[in-house]
């Protein structure tokens, strides 16, 4: 009787879970194994070939598209991880109104659709934008900031996405810090600088590294505002992609590319797992 | 995590569509049954396909057809409109299974056909799949000389797009404004960095600069139209063309770029950051229309035309109503119709007489027989992708 009851609830556990294992095997799995056959097969005869891959490692264009995109990846990861840490101390340590509004308002950029801040931004940011008749109208000078089309651009749209976003997860970070402990090492006389460097810092640091690993991951792979701000070349992956997959309707080097983005983010997403492993040690 | 939410969302789009899709063919069947002869008025069922701003002038045009056409107490329009990208069969499919059924009456009395469209009807059947055009039955059509990229006699041109030049009018005095190709390319040379074409492969505006560009060098009128691979080896020089440009298109931060979309080049239009660029006519028109382009910026045309398209009717060789279809395709050439098609989407009027050009005033100078219409199929690919290694890396 207990013993068919018990089997009743494991059938009962699978059942539940089966809905949701079969549309992440139809949905992840499936397309991640058949990109990875497909990278390795010839578009015409479908046998087995390197071509593919070759051809991103040897196209001079193709490189410099691999080395611009790790550029603007990992620019905008240390800014936006500074920036974010910065803000993250100030909410948490500094309780006035004015910090409280900030605490607030920093999240309204997550509320924005993607597409209208893109066109916000290209409209501060480009050559007869906002900045450009701001300096004509006190400066009588004109500026143009030569963001619009490169690097720059790119980079300060992926902060504005991406401050909130690890600022967030450093806040939640920080906030786990009891005060007891920072006051009762203040109390036996340590520094504002060494409570700081030996422990809120130690204690933040997983928080930091994961919200470091997501925006990397997040960016490797964008395409709205590389589509809209980025310039002919070098562009960014997911640009890249879209030329093979949609404009030169190669789809084995497309999935050859898809490969290669999987890989790199592979590389954060390792780092993320040993983080959350070390995590476990310490416990 | 997100990619999983996201599959979620799909997946109930998918659904949804599904759902919707099913419900309009329902809708689809309960009309071929109500429709038929009422009393000595017949049904004329319109099937057409495309945007919603498409379904608009469409649902204009057929009640304009039904209020005050000179077919009214013949004949009663009933629009059967298609949205595209909304899954279910696309009309270009539901014409040829028809065919292929070997159906002889059905309610598709007349089709509104695009070039794409059209080409792919006629690879999948042959030209019996369309009636012959009844000239005697579309008297408006005299005169009318744009002609279709194939199935001429069986498919009747009543509107169509070009790409042109757009330009600044406060910037260009108009006796700087370029003609031809050769003037062109002077006040490029004279006015560095205040022209710009898109990417091509981004939008129809940069594909036909580019395309044109290049087919100017080939001597043969023909290779427009065709996708032959021998035509790759006379690009070169073309290419030249091109590479030679470069330095003078629009720059940003001393590097010349080339902007995505045919709305990138546009807004740098309209923002003063450059003074021309190739744009479609009916898009500049209409954002003219809107406001959101100012008033200052014209549009032109050059010799050796842009490219641009033509867009059709035609009456099914299984219609049910092939004289209603004729009068439809007649109605489609009145002054009145043709009004509608300009002031509702920019089109090019193909009849100009007693059209009201308000607004758009400079289609009446623009001539739709010297269109030149391309069809470069799967060169096109090359062709870009030579444009991002040879052009577009060029900085």
């Amino acid at each position: 009787m207990n013993k068919t009851n018990a089997r009743k609830r494991m059938l009962i556990g699978y059942a539940l879970v089966l809905p949701a294992f079969l549309v992440v095997m139809l949905t992840v799995a499936y397309p991640i194994l058949s990109s990875v056959i497909m990278s390795f097969q010839d578009g015409k005869t479908g046998e087995f070939t390197l071509e593919n891959y070759k051809y991103f490692f040897v196209t001079e264009s193709q490189l410099k598209n691999i080395g611009f995109t790790l550029y603007v990846v990992v620019v905008t990861v240390v800014l936006a991880i500074v920036i974010a840490y910065l803000l993250a101390l100030y909410l948490r340590f500094v309780k006035s109104p004015i910090s409280r509004a900030i605490g607030t308002l920093y999240l309204l950029p997550r509320f924005i659709p993607g597409l209208v801040a893109v066109y916000a931004m290209i409209t501060i940011i480009r050559d007869t934008g906002v900045i450009n008749r701001i300096a004509q109208l006190l400066f009588n000078y004109d500026f143009k900031p030569a963001m619009m089309y490169h690097a720059s651009g790119l980079i300060i749209m992926n902060l504005w996405f991406n401050i909130p976003f690890a600022a967030l997860m450093i806040t939640a970070g920080l906030g786990a810090i009891p005060d007891s402990v920072i006051e009762s090492a203040r109390d036996v006389g340590a520094s504002r600088m060494r409570v700081f460097r030996t422990m809120i810092l130690p204690l933040s640091m997983k928080d930091v590294v994961v919200a470091a690993t997501f925006v990397f991951m997040t960016n490797v792979g964008s395409f709205t505002t590389p589509y809209l701000i980025g310039g002919n070349s070098p562009k960014m992956l997911g640009i890249a992609l879209y030329d093979q997959f949609n404009r030169y309707l190669d789809y084995n080097r497309s999935a050859a590319l898809s490969v290669i983005m999987f890989l790199i983010c592979s590389v954060s997403a390792g780092i993320y797992i040993y983080t959350n492993l070390k995590e476990k040690e310490w416990e | 995590m997100n990619t999983k939410r996201l599959f979620a969302i799909l997946t109930a789009s998918a659904l949804l569509v599904g759902t919707l899709a099913g419900c309009g063919g329902s809708e689809d069947a309960s009309t071929s049954e109500s429709g038929g002869e009422t009393g000595t008025v017949k049904d004329v069922q319109v099937w057409a396909t495309g945007s919603d701003n498409v379904r608009q002038t469409f649902e204009k045009l057929v009640s304009d057809f039904n209020a005050n056409s000179e077919y009214v107490g013949t004949y009663e329009a009933k629009l059967n409109f298609i949205l595209s990208g909304t899954g279910g069969g696309t009309l270009a499919d539901q014409l040829v299974a028809a065919y292929k059924a070997g159906q002889t009456d059905t309610e598709f009395d007349v089709v509104d056909l695009g070039d794409d469209d059209l080409t792919k009807i006629l690879s999948l059947t042959d030209e019996s799949v369309l009636e012959d055009l009844d000239m005697s039955k579309i008297p408006n059509a005299e005169g009318v000389t744009a002609e279709p990229v194939a199935a001429k006699g069986k498919i009747q041109p009543y509107r169509g797009t070009t790409v042109i030049l757009a330009y600044n009018s406060e910037t260009v005095p108009e006796d700087e404004v370029p003609t031809t190709m050769d003037e062109l390319v002077e006040w490029i040379k004279a006015h560095p960095g205040r022209f710009a074409y898109n990417t091509p492969g981004t939008g129809g505006a940069g594909d036909s600069f580019v395309r044109t560009s290049i087919y100017n060098f080939i001597d043969d009128d023909s290779a427009l139209m065709s996708s032959d691979p021998k035509w790759m080896e006379q690009w070169d020089e073309g290419f030249a063309f091109l590479k030679e440009l470069h330095p003078y298109m629009y720059k940003s931060g001393s590097s010349v770029v080339y902007p995505n979309k045919n709305q990138g080049t546009l807004d740098l239009l309209t923002q003063g950051e450059i003074d021309m660029c190739p744009n479609w006519a009916d898009m500049v028109l209409s954002q003219r229309k809107a406001g959101t382009v100012p008033e200052k910026i014209k549009i032109t045309t050059i010799e050796p035309s842009f490219t641009g398209s033509v867009q059709g009717i035609a009456v099914p060789s299984y219609s049910g109503n092939k004289e209603g279809g004729f009068a439809f395709i007649d109605y489609l050439l009145s002054p009145e119709a043709q009004t509608i098609l300009v002031q509702d989407m920019a089109a090019i009027p193909l009849v100009t007489e007693g059209v009201d050009l308000t607004g758009a005033e400079e289609l009446m100078s623009m001539d739709v027989s010297n269109f030149r219409t391309q069809a470069l199929g799967d060169l096109v690919t090359d062709l870009n992708a030579r444009w991002d290694e040879e052009i577009g890396t060029l900085g």
